[in-house]
């Protein structure tokens, strides 16, 4: 199929950003949306251009590091589905399809597609942790967690840190992915020591980069793991939690 | 994928293309067996927690064994410096791992232990492996599934609360701990948290998006020493030099040389590679695994193999249809005439025999023209035994993410067709040699992960990887670190304006220079790809002398090429991925030259590494322990030339016995 | 690039989840009062006089525990309060949205999030409609009120005469109709909106929050709505 692509092409954070529109011949509709890019790079290269950078590594949907907007859309047509796991047979033979990197004030572009999600670890670094050391746990069969909290515990987990949800955020809101890795966390029971300052600490931090939740839900629909509005609530709860009975636990 | 074998078949023989070296210690304790580690770890110096921040650790990767060596480092108070070429420490490729991870807990009355855990490992592993290291994997085992359960890893639950754990390749008992199909995301992530939590205390500083490009060895020192590495700040171009008392490097797998494989895009060998340059043995290049359940090739442009987890095999029967080329849609082919190969060659293990073993068995049939699919290149993994069986919720809920997964990738629904698998790249036993304490032939560069050799041999039996990198991170560095860096205490490090500092620093400016500069027409992308076909054609999942000789003669030639007609797009200074590529390319050019000498050097089939020339009556693989039983450990002499060191293997509480899948 | 180089931004006064939790509970506040006034507002289906005994009723309740209005100057202290706090966290959290979200608008996905991307628009109409309102009904004062306005005594009100006065004049009515589809609009997401922010995890109470809400907007909507278009169909007079 043949597909016209206007990408968005920016050297540096600091430079001007412009779209250039290219023809991408010869493309299948099995092909990735990344595959197209890797295709178009290639004559790219072979036609003495600088290709399109953009982020990408285990190509399978789990590693967070793939992320463009497509036609406006966070991660691509399909929702709840990765940029890496798009396939070309979302769009018509013929269209043109629009590339531009995740916008957020929080993420800055670093080349054409790619950006500075470093923000979403600082949110990390507030608090998502569990403070017990190498060596010091007890033993996990010791205390019982029933299958449900473990299921549910891991519905939160399975976030894979892409920052579609910011992306997607009319607020730049970053309460999807921290609501989620609270939520993970406060539903097992070796992390619940920490609760409170857990959920002061990762909101802080949150508040530092990232906008407000106004609970537009926009996140969910493009959020490739399929984390639920309630990881929000969650946030809310924990953070309402710790202020009504102080910070520690 | 054809084997164009060269007219001179026997042009090249091991003696062209390497000479023998000395023998190597591996430096295990001589009280073998489960009390090994022990006593290893009671003689091993300390440093007091007064002490600890004077010593600068240097960890490259915050994959599973990277991420776990730091924080433990961090929790214990060094000043750790962590690496990696990712935005995130967070999208290490331990990430991708889905099946589970294994653990001699031995909870269960399946009459499982530590002993039966080193067994399965040391004979999974076809004898190739330090049978020392094993009793370590599978002591250390417990505490690391407490302490990722500990730090967030929400491993799944029986409905009586209990961990759940399920079967792997390769051993009969349940041993294998799992998060649904995604035991991998929930370690890394973990870890990277705990990772991050000492970046919050201050113990850690990471450095993202900074990729290392060299090895900084003090020579002054007797016997040269690890003290520093090259980093090129992916983001400005900038390259500096990063000093400390240690190096340790958990990098990761290199099984992305082949081009399509199991790995990500951006894996590769490069911080191994650069060591080895710099004076770091690569022990056992040549045995890298095929995963029997990859998904087939579709397209020139597919990026990438993407694997389905191993767990399949635990309820999912594989068959092809007994006609070659038999032209009828799966479902319409009758019991009578489908064959469950597996199942029939391994009754013991069936559609669990190992890796290596179900690999083969796989390419036999695909040879045989037995394949089915579009391009006859893969075998059918069916669900239609278990569906009848166990019903669609209980099988949505322990493999629903991979038909998804699969579904996506091929617009099939494994509910409703049998999925098409085929063997596909893998995983990388082979990597910087080490001894017992995770230490290379470099005094001060350590080793973890999969980026080392340890305890997998020649062939890896699943979930035991996540395990190993695990326990060097969590359990074994953070131990055998301190008792390098003790006798230390005082050294200041390396001054950025030292001379190997600044001859490093140089050297790689230099070599990038030269690269971005590289003015010819193709991008390293392509180059890349021309790798994997000839590697997947000659060092595959069988080789031979003669595929192996013109293996190299076609590496050495694609070498040529890529010297006279890279391109490099864009500048040295800034974000510049062609330039990343460019640079592990080159690396992988070497290794796959490598790998082919190991492959053609080790004259007998073990594990992975099957020679067509040495195989049994029945087609199994014919190891020869008279000569062989040894790691090949290479050292890179001058222009290229490689020599072969041997470290000899022992085996105390696992005798050494052909593997035998069919009957026990 | 090296995490460690952490820029701390001042954190402000308010933070993020104080005015979130402002919102919500004057966003509640009003939505109990306009609920309930609304229910008081269907007793001009009772005819003139019963709704003017009401409306005399808010003034003199509770005498002479409270003085006369005193319970009015209650709920008018709580409603100003509230809607000053409502009216400048919306504004705070407005604004720091639109920082965060960077200097390129995004293509919203079509209708989905239609009545939560326009809160602050609906929120601005109703803050314009509260204000001609309270002119209208409360203080008449034209051009806002009608010609026809009277305003209360202490024995007696013209709460009713007042309201059709002014609805009869067919701009006004229409415009108190369009109102009622903005304070539905918004109510709806607000409750919702509340729940979450207010914690609220539990998989029941979402999926009851989730139909409350939009069944109290539309309750309060219709409600509101039939006496402005009864009037203009000259139903009420
Ligand atoms: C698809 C897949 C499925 C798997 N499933 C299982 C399973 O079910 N069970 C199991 O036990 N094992 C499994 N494995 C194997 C296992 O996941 C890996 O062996 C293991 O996770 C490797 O961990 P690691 O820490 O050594 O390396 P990685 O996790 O690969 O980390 C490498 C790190 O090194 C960094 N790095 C590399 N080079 C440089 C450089 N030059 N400079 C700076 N940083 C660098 C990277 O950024 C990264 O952080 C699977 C592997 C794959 C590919
Ligand atoms: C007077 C002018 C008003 C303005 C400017 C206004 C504005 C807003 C805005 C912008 C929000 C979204 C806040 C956020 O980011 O979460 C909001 C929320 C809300 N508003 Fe209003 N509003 C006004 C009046 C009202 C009225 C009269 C009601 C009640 C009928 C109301 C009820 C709510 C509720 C319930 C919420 C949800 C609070 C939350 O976020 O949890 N608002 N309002
Ligand atoms: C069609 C719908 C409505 C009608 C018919 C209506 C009618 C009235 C009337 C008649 C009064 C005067 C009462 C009196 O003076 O005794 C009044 C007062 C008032 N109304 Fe409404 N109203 C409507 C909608 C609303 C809405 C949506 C709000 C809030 C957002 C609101 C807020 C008020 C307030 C604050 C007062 C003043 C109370 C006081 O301080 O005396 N009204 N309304
Ligand atoms: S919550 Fe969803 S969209 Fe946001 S970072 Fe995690 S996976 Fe990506
Ligand atoms: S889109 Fe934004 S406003 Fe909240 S619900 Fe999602 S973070
Ligand atoms: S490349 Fe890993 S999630 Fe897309």
């Amino acid at each position: 199929m043949k597909l016209t692509l206007k990408i968005w092409r920016q050297d540096s954070a600091a430079a001007a950003g412009r779209f250039e529109s290219y023809s991408l011949d010869g493309a299948g509709e099995e092909f990735t949306l990344l595959e197209a890019l890797d295709k178009l790079n290639d004559t790219l290269v072979e036609t003495g251009q600088v290709p399109v950078a953009f982020d990408s590594d285990c190509r399978e949907g789990i590693c967070g590091s793939c992320g463009v907007t497509v036609d406006g859309v966070p991660h691509g047509p399909v929702a709840n589905t990765p940029s890496c796991r798009q396939h070309l047979r979302s769009f018509a033979d013929g269209s043109t399809v629009t590339l531009e990197p995740f916008r957020s004030g929080a993420f800055p572009v670093v080349r054409d597609l790619a950006v500075d999600r470093s923000g979403l670890d600082r949110i990390i670094e507030g608090g998502g942790y569990v403070s017990i050391d190498a060596g010091t746990a007890t033993d996990a069969d010791a205390h019982q967690v029933s299958h449900e909290t473990a299921e549910a515990a891991l519905d939160f987990a399975a976030c894979i840190g892409c920052g579609a949800c910011v992306a997607a955020c009319p607020n730049g809101s970053a309460s999807l992915f921290t609501g989620a890795k609270l939520m993970h966390l406060t539903l097992l029971p070796t992390t619940r020591q920490e609760r409170g300052q857990r959920a002061t600490g990762m909101t802080a931090a949150m508040d530092e980069e990232f906008g407000p939740c106004s609970v537009i839900g926009e996140c969910v629909e493009v959020c490739p793991a399929g984390i639920p509005l309630t990881a929000i609530a969650g946030l809310n709860r924990e953070k309402l939690r710790s202020v009504l009975r102080g910070k520690t636990s | 994928m054809t084997a164009s074998l060269p007219a001179d078949a026997s042009a090249l023989t091991p003696n062209d293309v390497r000479t023998i070296g000395d023998a190597i210690a591996g430096g295990q304790p001589t009280l073998g067996g489960p009390n090994a580690w022990a006593d290893r770890k009671l003689h091993y110096n300390l440093v007091s927690p007064l002490n600890r921040h004077k010593f600068r650790i240097i960890v490259v990767g915050t994959g599973l064994a990277g991420a776990a060596c730091a924080a433990a480092l961090g929790e214990q108070g060094y000043d750790v410096h962590a690496f990696t070429f990712h935005d995130s420490p967070r999208r290490a490729h331990s990430v991708a791992a889905q099946g589970g991870i294994n653990a001699a807990r031995a909870r269960k009355v399946d009459n499982d232990s530590l002993a039966r855990f080193v067994k399965d490992t040391v004979k999974g592993g076809d004898f190739r492996a330090r049978e020392a290291d094993c009793w370590r994997l599978a002591e250390e085992s417990v505490r690391v599934i407490d302490h990722l359960e500990a730090i967030g890893a929400p491993f799944a639950r029986e409905y009586g609360g209990q961990l759940a754990t399920r079967s792997f390749g390769g051993v009969q008992v349940s041993r294998t701990y799992y998060t649904r199909g995604q035991t991998g995301q929930q370690l890394e992530v973990a870890a990277s948290q705990a990772l991050l939590r000492q970046v919050a205390a201050g113990t850690v500083t990471l450095h993202t998006r900074s990729e290392m490009l060299d090895l900084i060895v003090d020579n002054e020192v007797e016997g040269g020493a690890a003290r520093g590495i090259v980093v090129r700040d992916l983001v400005t171009g900038r390259i500096w030099s990063q000093t400390g008392h240690a190096v340790v490097l958990a990098t990761g797998g290199y099984g992305n040389a082949f081009f399509k494989s199991t790995l990500a895009k951006n894996s590769n060998v490069s911080a191994a590679w650069r060591a080895h340059r710099r004076g770091a043995l690569f022990a056992s290049p040549s045995f890298l695994q095929f995963h029997p359940t990859a998904l087939p090739l579709g397209s020139d442009w597919q990026s990438k193999t993407i694997l389905m987890s191993e767990s399949l095999r635990n309820d999912g029967r594989i068959w092809v249809p007994v006609q070659p080329n038999d032209p009828r849609a799966a479902n319409d082919i009758p019991e009578a005439e489908r064959d469950y190969y597996l199942e029939r060659r391994y009754p013991a293990y069936g559609n669990l025999a190992p890796r290596d073993v179900a690999s083969r068995a796989a390419r036999d049939e695909i040879e045989a023209g037995r394949g089915v699919g579009p391009l006859h290149n893969s075998v059918y993994l069916d669900f239609r035994d278990p569906l009848a069986r166990l019903g669609r919720p209980v099988l949505a809920e322990r493999y629903g993410n991979l038909f998804e997964m699969y579904a996506d990738a091929t617009g099939d629904s494994p509910y409703a067709v049998p999925m098409r698998i085929a063997p596909g790249a893998h995983f990388a036993m082979g990597g910087l040699w080490s001894d017992y304490d995770l230490m290379t032939n470099i005094p001060g560069l350590f080793v973890g992960g999969e980026a080392g050799w340890a305890y997998h041999g020649a062939n890896r039996l699943g979930a035991n990887s996540l395990l190993s990198a695990n326990v060097d991170g969590w359990f074994t560095l953070p131990y055998s670190i301190p008792n390098y860096l003790a006798p230390l205490l005082g050294t200041p490090v390396l001054a950025d304006d030292a001379e190997s500092v600044l001859r490093a620093v140089a050297e790689t400016r230099a070599s990038v220079e030269t690269l971005a500069a590289s003015p010819g027409t193709q991008g390293p992308d392509r180059f890349h790809r021309r790798l994997g076909e000839i590697l997947y054609a000659h060092c595959g999942v069988s080789r031979s002398a003669a595929g192996l000789a013109e293996g190299i003669r076609l590496i050495r030639n694609l070498r040529h090429d890529f010297q006279a007609d890279l391109r490099v797009a864009g500048d040295a200074d800034g974000f510049n991925q062609e330039l990343e590529r460019a640079g592990r390319v080159a690396d992988f050019i070497d290794l796959a030259e490598l790998m082919c000498i190991d492959a053609l050097d080790r004259d007998e089939s073990c594990g992975a590494h099957f020679r067509l020339e040495h195989q049994l009556g029945d087609g199994e693989a014919a190891r020869d322990d008279d000569n062989w039983s040894f790691v090949s450990a290479w050292e890179r002499g001058p222009e290229g030339t490689y020599l072969r060191h041997q470290e000899p293997l022992h085996f105390e509480s696992v005798q050494p016995e052909t593997r035998n899948y069919k009957t026990s | 690039m090296s995490s460690t180089v952490r820029t701390h931004a001042r954190r402000p006064l308010l933070s993020n989840f104080v005015c979130k939790t402002v919102m919500a509970v004057t966003g509640l506040i009003f939505s109990a009062f306009v609920l309930v006034h609304m229910l008081g507002n269907l007793k001009v289906y009772l005819g003139a006089e019963h709704f003017n005994d009401y409306a005399h009723w808010l003034r003199e309740a509770f005498e002479p525990v409270l003085p006369y209005e005193g319970l009015l100057w209650v709920l008018r202290l709580a409603l100003l309060a509230s809607l000053a706090g409502h009216v400048a966290c919306a504004a705070l959290l407005w604004r720091r949205a639109r920082v965060a979200r960077g200097p390129v608008r995004r293509r919203s996905l079509p209708w989905r999030s239609f009545t939560a991307r326009t809160m602050p628009v609906t929120g601005l109409v109703l803050l314009f409609f509260i204000i001609f309102h309270l002119l209208d009904l409360t203080t008449g004062i034209a051009p806002a009120a009608s010609g026809a306005f009277e305003a209360a005594t202490v024995n007696t009100s013209h709460a009713y005469e007042n309201l059709v006065a002014s609805f009869q004049r067919p701009l006004v009515g229409v415009f108190y109709a369009l109102a009622m589809i903005v304070l539905g609009l918004h109510v709806a997401h607000g409750l919702w909106a509340a729940a979450n922010d207010l914690g609220a995890t539990g998989r029941r109470f979402r999926q009851v929050a989730v139909v409350a809400s939009g069944v109290v907007a539309l309750v309060i909507m219709l409600g509101n709505i039939s006496i402005p278009i009864f009037v203009l169909l000259g139903v009420l007079k």
